[in-house]
């Protein structure tokens, strides 16, 4: 906390069980990530990525080692402990948008409050809900449901929806993987946008371009760490959308 | 976390498939409404059955000729002709506590009027009938004890018979020919309607005993005797008073069987009552399978539910819904479903009983108790029969959950 170092693993293994076969997905990776870092995971296919992503993002427990979120010890909790942490500290973002179907943006965006302990009126949840959408760009769209809206936008709404409850850390796991090359940057311009209003964001991609938009890749394979270093040349999403794009991209 | 919501998600989860949860939810109403309908017709015949013994009277013990099996009433009891009018009367002298009895006989003839007649039953009785069967009358008087000694030809008559021979006459003071004797009608009785068998008790004649056994019937033995005790905590031991004081003048030896009956009316009433409770108990036990499966069909609804929202589980418990919280929303969800149907086929059973007793003109009689019990039950179908779909869905894997196609 004092330091500044918000998640802090130290040597975390977790082995998947499948009857008789032992999977070793992550095999002792060590790694502190600082407060308002922006943080790029990679690695190949089946390099652990998103198995360590679920750790940071206490959705499973290491087999072994210790993770500190926000210098707490939260290896050893219990699955209930552990809702109350991700409803608190942690938002995420999937591949995949999971939103809520025929459940309008935002009411997806005000989920986490439902289980949340704060105690808020209707009124005052569905300002919040609305500040967020304008914030990530949906304002006007408030009352639509998925279907109604683009990839881009459906994947707006699921950050709106990781952002409603102030998280300390957003995790997003391959975040543009169903989006197309323009809205992968808009994507990242917001990501960059609340990264420079301090939210810290860990992001998994194995795309080269996309981790350019972080601070700092870290890169895995088999289970461990193989890399971690800080980009030299940052792409900067926002003025990459006032150009036309670059035929890389 | 917030209840609110919950209802909320629940409702609209529901929403969404109207037609399933139309259908679930029907699975809940009929069975349901078919407690209700069962359950009201088992009560109303038992509420007849009841209303009919009370109508006998207070505290009255009953004295048939005949003997009887243990499990009640043989056929052609009063038959045999054992009881004479001299018991009657050591009876009414030696049994201590009787305040009241009858000798009874009983008959039916052709009875006339001017050119009016009517097929009616005679009844013979002693002047303390109307006292033991709580029988007031609406217009005129009773006959007298005087009158029975005397064996006058007096009598008083019910409703029906009134109103077949007398039309809306004023049939008090009128003559009234049996077997062409000419009886004075002294009094019209107060109306009692159908006994449960479908008799109507209004289309009677009664007139003192003497007069019946010497003028209309015949005979010199009574069909039953009616006795009236004062004090409820003494009818056990003027029961046993009555049988030894009976078995002594019929000159009956110790080891043979009694050639009479004695019942309290509280064993008439047990007899009658247990027929109608076990009836009530099987209809009610036929309905409650009914609703056991409209349970089966939300447990198998719910299931479907919990599958095909597996992705949503995940999402909500990595935004940090708990187990429990899982497990509310669907148990909210099946309750939902159980208790709207169980509130729509309340109205259905009371529906079904109300048409029964108009169209088919059978007693029905619903509680508010047998109301609530119903909706407390339809609720607990959805709470048992929802609570494995719901553990199955909280105990999920969040990431599992998040990954299933
Ligand atoms: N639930 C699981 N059970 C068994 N093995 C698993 C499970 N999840 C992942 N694995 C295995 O662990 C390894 C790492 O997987 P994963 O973390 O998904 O990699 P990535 O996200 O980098 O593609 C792979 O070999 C994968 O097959
Ligand atoms: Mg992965």
């Amino acid at each position: 906390m004092n330091n500044g170092s918000l998640v802090k693993l130290i040597d975390v293994h977790k082995t998947y069980r499948t009857g008789e076969m032992e999977v070793p997905a992550v095999r002792g990776v060590s790694l502190e990530i600082k407060r308002g870092e922006f943080l790029a995971l990679m690695g190949a296919s089946g390099s652990g990525k998103s198995t360590l992503m679920n750790i940071l993002g206490c959705l499973d427990r290491p087999t072994s080692g210790s993770y500190f979120l926000d210098s707490a010890d939260v290896s050893g909790l219990d699955r209930d402990q552990l809702a109350d942490i991700r409803n608190r500290k942690i938002g995420f973002v999937f591949q995949s948008f999971n939103l809520l179907p025929r459940t309008s943006a935002r009411e997806n965006a005000e989920l986490p409050l439902v289980y949340s302990t704060q105690r808020l009126s209707h009124a005052q949840l569905r300002e919040r809900a609305d500040r967020v959408l304008a914030s990530v760009g949906l304002a006007g769209r408030e009352d639509h449901p998925p279907s109604q809206l683009s990839g881009g936008q459906q994947q707006r709404v699921a950050i709106a929806r990781a952002l409603i409850n102030d998280p300390e850390v957003l995790l997003a796991d391959e975040p543009t993987g169903n989006l197309d090359s323009r809205t992968s940057v808009e994507i990242m311009a917001i990501f960059q946008q609340l990264n420079e209003r301090g939210i810290t964001i860990i992001m998994v991609t194995h795309e080269q371009d996309i981790a350019a938009y972080a601070q700092r890749n870290v890169v895995m394979r088999d289970g461990v760490v193989v890399d971690d270093r800080v980009v030299p040349q940052r792409s900067d999403a926002a003025t990459q959308l006032e150009q036309p794009l670059p035929s890389t991209l | 976390m917030r209840i609110a919501p919950t209802f909320n998600v629940a409702y609209r989860a529901l929403r969404r498939n109207k037609m399933r949860s139309v259908l679930t939810a029907l699975g809940i109403i009929i069975g349901v409404g078919a407690v209700i309908a069962m359950v009201g017709i088992g009560n109303g015949a038992k509420a007849q059955v009841e209303a009919q013994i009370a109508s006998l009277g207070q505290n009255v013990i009953l004295i048939f000729s005949g003997s009887t099996t243990s499990s009640g009433i043989r056929t052609g009891w009063g038959g045999a002709g054992t009881l004479k009018i001299e018991d009657a009367e050591a009876i009414r002298r030696e049994v201590s506590g009787a305040i009241g009895v009858s000798e009874e006989v009983v008959s039916t003839t052709q009875v006339a009027a001017g050119n009016q007649n009517w097929f009616t039953r005679i009844f013979g009785e002693s002047a303390d009938y109307f006292d033991i069967r709580q029988w007031p009358l609406s217009d005129g008087a009773p006959f007298t004890p005087q009158d029975v000694r005397s064996a006058n030809k007096v009598c008083v008559i019910g409703r029906t018979t009134a109103t077949q021979i007398y039309g809306n006459e004023n049939s008090i003071g009128q003559i009234l020919r049996i077997k062409n004797v000419p009886f004075t009608i002294l009094g019209v009785l107060t109306p009692k309607g159908l006994s449960p068998q479908g008799v109507d008790q209004d289309d009677i004649v009664i007139m003192p005993y003497t007069s019946a056994m010497k003028r209309v019937i015949g005979g010199t033995t009574l069909r039953n005797i009616n006795v009236q005790i004062g004090d409820p905590s003494q009818i056990a031991a003027a029961q046993q008073q009555i049988i030894s004081l009976l078995r002594q003048r019929h000159n009956i030896r110790p080891g043979r069987d009694d050639d009479f009956t004695v019942r309290t009316q509280q064993e008439i009433a047990e007899a009658a009552t247990a027929t109608s409770r076990v009836m009530t108990v099987l209809l009610g036990a036929i309905a409650g399978v009914s609703l056991l499966v409209g349970g089966i069909g939300i447990m198998n609804i719910m299931l479907v539910s919990v599958t095909e929202r597996t992705r949503e589980i995940g999402v909500r418990m990595a935004v940090g819904a708990r187990g429990n919280d899982i497990l509310t929303q669907f148990l909210i969800e099946a309750v939902t479903l159980s208790s709207v149907g169980g509130i729509i086929g309340i109205i259905c059973g009371i529906g079904a009983s109300a048409l029964l007793s108009t169209y088919a003109h059978w007693p029905t009689l619903i509680s508010i108790g047998s109301i609530a019990i119903a909706f407390l039950f339809s609720a607990a179908v959805g709470v048992f029969f929802g609570f494995y779909p719901a553990r199955k869905a909280a105990a999920l894997d969040p990431i599992e959950a998040l990954r299933y196609e």
